[in-house]
């Protein structure tokens, strides 16, 4: 785990994200503060059936709880530095299910200096309790000049 | 811009089965037609609910006194709140709402914290569509603002739409 100091920072350097231990309540918890009452996150009977060639077996957690979790680290991280979260990419590799733990990490990418400001990019990740990859990324903080 | 009226006294149907025939599938959906929206008023209640969820703990989000000598000068939203926007702006015949609908993945830009108060509005269209090893994809295109008119975030996202 590194600090966010621009200057100091290298490509390899790693950041740590919060564990995340999924439910049905937390999954209904974030059904009410996202609005998104799929029944994807609601309806075991639903469920129960086929969605093309998948079958999840259960409701599964929302994939932007994931891109909330990652988003979570990214601004702990940086906030403090005077750092601003800029952008966030995510695509989702395995379903998410009551049970689970999920945590977050990134590593810095690459540095990059503008006309008017600098950049840090940083591959994310989120794991389960198994260590498979849930979810992954790219996100963008950037370090404006009157920041460390 | 497309946009109905605001919805602010009707209550969020929870039930997204319940208009479900009135929304777009994946054949009717016109790449590059606006979707409607509504404004929605973003409450310091809505902000500090989402990070509950997320174990958000910033006091920046949640703690007044500490915020007003932070950097924003007062309470501001996570950068991800456009979660929440995404269905709070939308009516319940929008498609996003389709039950069986699966969020490939999605990239988000951001320009300005949302603070609390603040009367959001965005637009949103479908922009692509595409078959794919057998499943339907639209890519859809957001950009949320304030009642300023300043952009707040934009993004774009995947989703495989059910058969």
């Amino acid at each position: 785990m590194t600090s966010a100091n621009f200057d100091a920072l290298k490509a390899g350097d790693t950041i740590d994200g919060p564990a995340f231990a999924v439910s049905r309540e937390s999954i209904r918890l974030f059904c009410d503060a996202s609005l998104d009452y799929n029944p994807l996150h609601l309806d075991d009977n639903y469920m129960k059936g086929d969605f093309g060639k998948t079958n999840f077996g259960g409701i599964i957690m929302h994939g932007m709880n994931n891109f909330g979790l990652i988003s979570r680290m990214l601004t702990d991280w940086a906030t403090p530095a005077g750092a601003i979260h800029r952008r966030l990419e995510t695509r989702w590799l395995k379903p998410v299910k009551p049970g689970d733990t999920i945590r977050p990490a990134g590593t810095i990418k690459a540095k990059q200096t503008t006309a008017k400001s600098r950049w840090v990019l940083v591959d994310v990740a989120v794991q389960n309790q198994r260590g498979e990859t849930v979810a992954a990324g790219e996100a963008m903080l950037e370090f404006p000049a009157s920041a460390n | 811009m497309a946009q109905a009226e605001s919805s602010a006294a009707t209550p969020f149907e929870t039930d997204f089965w319940k208009d479900s025939k009135l929304r777009k599938m994946w054949d009717d959906i016109v790449p590059g037609e606006p979707r409607k929206t509504l404004p929605y008023t973003l409450t310091q209640e809505a902000i500090a609910l989402y990070c509950r969820a997320v174990g958000e703990t910033n006091p920046l989000y949640l703690d007044e006194a500490a915020a007003k000598a932070g950097p924003h000068g007062g309470l501001v939203a996570p950068p991800a709140i456009h979660i929440l926007l995404m269905f709070a702006c939308t009516p319940a015949d929008d498609w996003m709402r389709s039950p069986g609908t699966v969020n490939a993945g999605q990239s988000w830009s951001y320009n300005i914290p949302a603070r609390p108060g603040d009367t959001i509005t965005l637009q949103a269209r479908a922009l692509d569509k595409f078959i794919k090893r057998e499943r339907l994809f639209v890519v859809h295109d957001n950009v949320f603002f304030n009642q300023h008119g300043d952009v707040i975030c934009s993004g774009r996202g995947q989703t495989i739409r059910p058969m």
